[in-house]
């Protein structure tokens, strides 16, 4: 027990460290010759360029564990026969397909533009979430139906109201100038005060869990 | 970024630490002075695992794009922090929970996440690895959304926890869970994703309350203080867009003459 919290103790350490001499390099150039100096003596813009080096090597490594768990998964899937199983014979057969290719065009086998993996992409990645976007739309008319009849609230006949006046104010119709002049004016004032508001608290505890980890009082890494 | 700026952030950050440490102390050692107000989502979650625990159904969690490394590192964390929450109180049932990412860089933490949660409650045994899944969404996430969907089905999903980085696409999933009558508590830190989860989510999470999660699930000061510290920066935030506001609209209405009259009140020329 006493190993563990000492362990912890060491964790918490490295990483308001490295925070701080992260934070404090970045911020090397304010201006102030007295602050920018003792940063610049200290050396903390060389050491948070190498931190941040390290996060993105340490990122290329994860994509390496994001492949290896994408296999194990549904390798298993398929080993257990559970639901879906067929799908995960395509998955895993796609995916080593893909790669394989993938080398042989990095060995320049077959030779010739543009290259198979990109046409790959393109006709069957991007038509497919294509098809799904248009999807998106009726989900959303979905949403405000359902909205509706789970129990209809000021909330409620605001939203559907307001999707409304969007869509029918969208319309490349003639004789809608005052329900466009309605949407201009919703997108201008309360929709965008309404983004704003919800950003700025989003940017506040953003702010706010950054420091509290930064100073080791939020230890999301703790055991 | 120029010096100003620098200094601008360098002069929050210092403010945000300052006031973090403060309330800190103040918390731990008030702790009964701080009520939380209720929030649906936060209500919902035990019931909703219980639910799950008793249907020996798996919870479905994700963090949507989010991940370490960019601009969503602190949603991720607070993100893992209320599935920690949810984890650890799943523990017990006879099916782990099943953990979805899109940015790889947040494979290692939900890994982390549920096996903390496992260790928790002493069933590390029963703590499964191919829980946490990877299902990579490139430019888009529509790709993510339609893996979502096949979760869903596939692994009979009882409950569904979408709590990070989603877009306009979360209403393909949020459309799915509704249709196999599955509950959904969801929010994100893009705007379309928030609109779609507040209208199509049974339990909505808006804006800076998917920080919150540690204090409402856990039992922990730290958690409290986080919270109050975020109240009173946000009353600062408030003021400092009113006073502003107060002083244009004076002097729009009084041509000039109300900053003056300010200025003299507080002993100025």
């Amino acid at each position: 027990m006493r190993l563990r919290r000492l362990g912890a103790a060491f964790t918490a350490l490295i990483v308001i460290f490295v925070g701080f001499v992260t934070l404090l390099g970045l911020n090397a150039s304010t201006g102030v010759p007295a602050y920018d100096s003792i940063i610049n003596v200290l050396r903390f813009p060389g050491l948070a360029n190498l931190f941040l080096q390290l996060v993105v090597i340490t990122t290329a490594v994860t994509i390496l564990i994001g492949i290896f768990n994408l296999l194990a998964v549904h390798t298993t899937r398929i080993g257990r026969f559970k639901g879906g199983w067929f799908y995960s014979v395509v998955l895993v057969i796609s995916a080593a397909g893909v790669i394989i290719l993938y080398i042989l065009e990095r060995a320049n086998v077959p030779p010739g533009q543009p290259a198979i993996t990109t046409v790959l992409l393109e006709t069957v990645q991007v038509s497919i979430e294509s098809a799904l976007a248009g999807l998106v739309l009726f989900a959303l008319v979905y949403g405000a139906y359902r909205m509706m009849r789970r129990k209809v609230t000021w909330a409620g006949i605001l939203f559907t109201l307001v999707l409304l006046v969007l869509l029918v104010g969208a319309l490349p119709l003639p004789g809608l100038g005052l329900i466009t002049s309605v949407r201009d004016w919703l997108l201008a004032v309360p929709v965008s005060a309404g983004a704003r508001g919800i950003l700025l608290g989003i940017a506040l505890a953003t702010v706010v869990t950054g420091v509290r980890i930064l100073i080791g009082q939020d230890r999301s890494y703790r055991e | 970024m120029d010096g100003t700026i620098q200094i601008i952030t360098v002069l929050i950050l210092l403010l945000t630490m300052v006031v973090s440490v403060i309330v800190t102390q103040f918390v731990r050692r008030r702790r009964d002075l701080y009520a939380l107000r209720p929030i649906p989502a936060y209500r919902a979650l035990p019931l909703v695992v219980g639910e799950a625990i008793e249907a020996n159904r798996p919870i479905h969690v994700s963090f949507g794009s989010a991940g370490l490394g960019g601009g969503t590192t602190p949603l991720t964390l607070a993100s893992a922090e209320l599935f920690y929450q949810t984890a650890e109180r799943a523990a017990i049932g006879g099916v782990s929970p099943i953990l979805t990412v899109s940015d790889p860089t947040a494979i290692p933490l939900g890994q982390d996440t549920l096996r903390r949660a496992y260790q928790s409650r002493g069933l590390l045994d029963s703590y499964q690895g191919g829980s946490v899944r990877w299902y990579p969404a490139g430019a888009r996430s529509l790709a993510f959304a339609a893996a979502l969907t096949a979760t869903m089905g596939d692994d009979r999903v009882s409950a569904n926890i979408l709590v990070g980085s989603f877009g306009s696409e979360l209403a393909l999933v949020a459309e799915a869970s509704a249709r196999r009558d599955r509950t959904i508590i969801a929010s994100s830190d893009q705007l379309e994703g928030q609109a779609v989860a507040f209208a199509m989510a049974d339990y909505p999470l808006i804006g800076e309350e998917i920080f919150t999660a540690g204090a409402y699930l856990g039992d922990s000061p730290a958690h409290i203080a986080g919270v109050v510290t975020q109240d009173v920066l946000r009353l600062v935030l408030v003021l400092a867009i009113l006073i502003p506001t107060v002083f244009a609209l004076g002097d729009a209405f009084l041509q000039g003459r109300f900053t003056a009259a300010v200025g003299r009140l507080f002993g100025g020329g």
